[in-house]
């Protein structure tokens, strides 16, 4: 008999990039080198090998991961590793060239990132660095998911919720309940940045959302003819002003997001319902003041799901930006009481896996994954200032099955340190995490409380 | 017992240079080959080449055109001196710092504290050539200081010599239960480390330092290696959620057994020992298959309420009817209540791990994300504690980011009475944290290895000797404390009502960022 369950499953595959990263570590060799061999032995990494003629050849810097052995075992003081500047030039002060690092990790093995030693960054920072995850110890009991040992839940709704059922007396149901669209991981993927966009790499995420059964945002006028095979794992994007022009991709998706630029949501809503009456509708528009106003007023005209955006060159700049959007939106709509009825999605200043459940914690329902699986696939951060000529985001005809893969990877990797994280709090599935603000410290609030004067 | 610490001799500081010919120093100086006529002023006017002749002035080609001088085994005094730069005719040389120096290290353990670190357990005092007392991570005790701090930035070397050597004693069971009190001349101990994450010889080197200076050290999860049975007075011995090597002898032995609940660098989450480190010595140890990747579960199974864990603590108390219990905790929302659970069931020690803390294998998230750094952790359970009136019945020991002897004091200024030690016992054997423990070999530096050969690199009265002169320097710099505040022995830095900060400001301390 075949089981009806299937447990959900992300398999990595080691996915190598075509270009690889700069090493981190440069390692010289001076001249005054006698070649007495002791960092061939020395170095347990292999940077330092010998030449066919027994002569030590140039250090393989990609090797070398800074243990400095070679430096304190030769006899004649001539090697030195410093930190190479080439690597330092990478991203920016957000995306930090380590955390690029560990994008490139994660999507080339799909591997959870462990090392030994202890933290070795700074106290706290800003953003989602001024958040600690709380865990359980003792009196809660925490679930062990990573190693499937204990069932945990990352599947989330997506879509309109009713507050109450309501029956007749015949105790029959009344209510007419919307439609929810379940997806396994609470991550989709946005758009591409509009810089680099090509059809490769959009059929790249179509079908690694396809894959992780998740969905993938495309803008409407990129929405290309290769792309319907995966239509259902599509959310088309579509400027409010031009939802007529539109109508084919509304009739074939389950999921149309509004880019909001003005005018009457209840008309919006109508136009996307009348063409397709089953279609989810997600109103996106970027974070300002108005925004947790206007989340509330989608959630009362009835759509299903509300997306924020925070640009990720403000969240550059100001990284506490995204944890306050989420935490304005999320509040106000809690007080408004209209919080539960619909699916909260916030993206921008994704940067690590560790974002997923704090944004979660904050009060969003899903995250949009954005410039993360891009850079995975090479991109620089440069927010288009570096044009075509130096960017290295460019998915090849032959290479849209790397690309997946790389992409599969990372949201693989992802999605295992969210287990990490339920695991250790104890909780069995992620939706019980939205909003949770208790099971997160802030250093504001414990800084104030130890070292301020506030009790 | 009694007698063994009216005996107690304070170790003697002997040298333990560094095993390797070449080192890691804080300057260079780079000479430019286009000006220099080799006339060897420089060689002469060298404080550190005084006795050397011109020729150890070797010069040769960088790869970036320049040249450098050799100076093997003697190191610049750095940029306080520059008499070479200014006597040179030429204008041929600069000093700077080095390209190693900038590339060692992180924000939390700077280039400087590992060098220093380094350089007190060769030769047991800290110089004013690195920084020593704090890391550069922008918040807690980088952000503490001691109000007379304030006044003199740099110690003088001098000032270190304290003929009166002041009492740096702690006692471990303050519950007067019939059990011994167990005192310990410094406020540390070492931290668990288990056979797997780190090599035998480390063990048995921190275990001989443990011995010298009356203290302890731990067991790990990874079981208890018979050659450590000889310093059986000075281990702990740790049961974790694995239950590694775990049986009645190994818990008799002990004179104090410690719970581990969690730990600060991956709370909520089990040991992690990857599969290349379960050498086949390891594993049977651990009585387990080899190269296996070994997860311990998480929690303990049995301990679900504070009620289990009243039994859990009271099943060891039986089993040992002399040993004190420690519970080791890290630092959730909580933390302060698990604290005062763990008093009722009848801890005699809590351990609290903040989320900076050491580990052999973390995954990264964890390390960085979960539970609150132990600055917070410490007063907010010392309050809790001295609400509830039974602060002084339990002795609370800091860990998970304590890397200094200033550290130490600051964790005790805040409401701990003595820390526990790990990665700093480390770094004293050589550890750069490189952040490799983890996988492959292990260590390349021979000490969080399982690699048979690996580990000859760490000799096992070499490493001790080196702890036992850190734990030198670091006494030396506790009673300086304890001069400067005027203070007889360091339980008296130790609040003992609630901590509360007021415009930056409590007892002794000061917080930077918030003083007004």
């Amino acid at each position: 008999m075949k089981a009806d369950y299937e447990r959900y499953h992300i398999a990595a595959k080691d996915a190598p990039p075509k270009i690889k990263l700069p090493p981190k570590f440069i390692v010289n060799r001076y001249n005054n080198c006698t070649n007495a061999q002791e960092c061939t032995q020395a170095c347990i990494y292999g940077v330092h090998e010998l030449r066919e003629d027994s002569q030590i050849a140039e250090p393989i810097q990609d090797l070398c991961r800074g243990c400095y052995m070679c430096v304190l075992k030769c006899p004649k003081g001539a090697i030195s590793i410093g930190i190479n500047p080439e690597f330092e030039r990478l991203g920016n002060p957000y995306f930090s060239p380590d955390k690029i690092k560990t994008i490139y990790f994660e999507a080339e093995t799909g591997r959870v990132p462990v090392s030994g030693a202890g933290y070795t960054g700074p106290f706290a920072g800003e953003g989602f660095d001024s958040i600690w995850l709380d865990f359980s110890e003792i009196v809660r009991p925490t679930r062990d998911g990573i190693h499937g040992r204990e069932y945990i839940s990352t599947s989330v709704d997506l879509g309109r919720r009713l507050q109450s059922l309501e029956f007749d007396e015949n105790e029959k149901l009344v209510s007419n309940v919307p439609r929810t669209i379940e997806i396994p991981i609470p991550m989709i993927f946005d758009a591409p940045l509009s810089c680099r966009t090509n059809r490769n790499l959009q059929l790249a995420l179509a079908k690694a959302a396809a894959g992780l059964k998740t969905f993938a945002i495309v803008n409407a006028r990129e929405y290309s003819s290769d792309l319907t095979h995966y239509e259902a794992n599509l959310i088309p994007r579509i400027d409010s002003d031009e939802i007529d022009e539109f109508e084919d991709l509304v009739k074939i998706s389950q999921i149309v997001e509004v880019e909001f630029r003005g005018g009457e949501i209840k008309d919006h809503l109508e136009k996307i319902k009348a063409t397709n009456p089953s279609a989810l509708v997600s109103f996106y528009f970027p974070y300002d003041k108005e925004a947790p106003e206007r989340a509330d007023a989608i959630a009362r005209m009835g759509g299903d799901i509300v997306h924020i955006h925070v640009d990720d060159g403000v969240v550059e700049r100001d990284p506490d930006a995204i944890k306050n959007a989420i935490r304005s939106v999320h509040s106000h709509l809690v007080d408004k009481r209209t919080r539960d009825k619909i699916t909260l999605i916030f993206s921008g200043g994704i940067a690590e896996a560790a974002h997923v459940p704090k944004s979660i914690i904050l009060g969003a329902n899903v995250v949009a994954v954005g410039i993360v699986y891009q850079i995975a696939l090479g991109c620089k951060v440069c927010y288009g200032t570096m044009h075509s000529q130096d960017c290295q985001m460019n998915v090849e005809n032959g290479d849209v099955e790397l690309a997946t893969q790389r992409i599969t990877n990372l949201i693989g990797a992802w999605r295992d340190q969210l287990l990490e994280v339920l695991g250790g709090m104890g909780l069995r599935e992620v939706r019980r995490q939205t909003g949770e603000v208790g099971r997160a410290m802030f250093y504001e609030d414990l800084e104030a409380k130890v070292f301020g004067d506030k009790e | 017992m009694m007698q063994k610490e009216l005996l107690f001799q304070v170790p003697e500081i002997k040298p333990a240079p560094s095993q390797y010919p070449g080192s890691i120093e804080k300057y260079e100086v780079i000479i430019d080959r286009s000006k220099c006529s080799m006339c060897g002023i420089c060689a002469e006017v060298c404080p550190s080449y005084i006795g050397a002749s011109p020729i150890d002035y070797e010069a040769y080609k960088k790869p970036n055109g320049y040249l450098r001088l050799t100076v093997p085994k003697v190191s610049c005094t750095g940029l306080s001196c520059k008499r070479c730069v200014n006597e040179c005719p030429n204008s041929a040389l600069s000093v700077e710092l080095s390209p190693q120096y900038l590339a060692l290290g992180d924000l939390r353990w700077t280039a400087d504290l590992i060098l220093s670190t380094w350089e007190q357990a060769e030769v047991g005092r800290v110089s004013k050539k690195h920084e020593y007392k704090i890391g550069d991570s922008g918040g807690g005790f980088d952000k503490l200081r001691f109000e007379f701090e304030l006044e003199h930035k740099e110690i003088h070397e001098d000032d270190l010599v304290d003929e009166e050597n002041r009492d740096t004693s702690i006692v471990l069971n303050k519950r007067k239960d019939g059990r011994p009190e167990i005192k310990i001349p410094i406020p540390v101990y070492g931290a668990d480390m288990s056979f797997g994450s780190v090599s035998l010889n480390v063990m048995l080197a921190r275990a001989k330092a443990a011995e010298a200076w009356n203290t302890f050290t731990s067991t790990g999860e990874g079981g208890y290696p018979d050659v450590l049975t000889q310093y059986k007075n000075h281990v702990i011995t740790q049961v974790a959620t694995g239950h590694f090597g775990v049986n009645a002898e190994t818990l008799k032995r002990a004179r104090i057994i410690v719970l581990k609940y969690a730990q600060g660098a991956k709370p909520g989450l089990g040991g992690h020992l990857l599969a290349d480190k379960v050498t086949p010595d390891v594993a049977e140890i651990r009585e387990v298959v080899p190269c296996i990747s070994l997860f311990s579960p998480f929690p303990f199974h049995n301990v679900y309420s504070v009620e289990d864990h009243y039994r859990h603590v009271q099943l060891m108390e039986d089993v040992n009817p002399q040993a004190l219990i420690s519970v080791k905790v890290s630092t959730p929302t909580d933390v302060d209540m698990v604290a005062i659970g763990s008093y009722y069931a009848g801890a005699h020690i809590l351990q609290i791990d903040g989320g900076y803390g050491g580990t052999g294998a973390a995954p990264d998230i964890a390390k960085k994300n979960i539970a609150m750094p132990v600055e917070y952790a410490i007063p907010i359970v010392h309050n809790y504690l001295v609400r509830e009136g039974v602060r002084d019945e339990i002795t609370i020991m800091a860990s998970g980011g304590i890397r200094t002897a200033f550290d130490v004091a600051k964790a005790i200024a805040l409401g701990a009475d003595g820390a526990v030690i790990g990665t700093a016992e480390l770094v004293a054997l050589g550890c750069k944290r490189c952040e490799n423990c983890e996988r492959g070999k292990g260590c390349p530096s021979g000490i969080a290895t399982t690699d048979p050969a690996l580990k000859y690199f760490i000799d096992i009265d070499w490493g001790s000797q080196r702890i036992i002169n850190l734990y030198s320097s670091w006494k030396e710099q506790w009673s300086y404390v304890l001069r400067k505040l005027d203070l007889k022995n360091i339980r008296e830095l130790r609040p003992n009502d609630e901590v509360q900060f007021r415009k930056g400001r409590f007892k002794h301390m000061v917080h930077l960022d918030h003083l007004r």
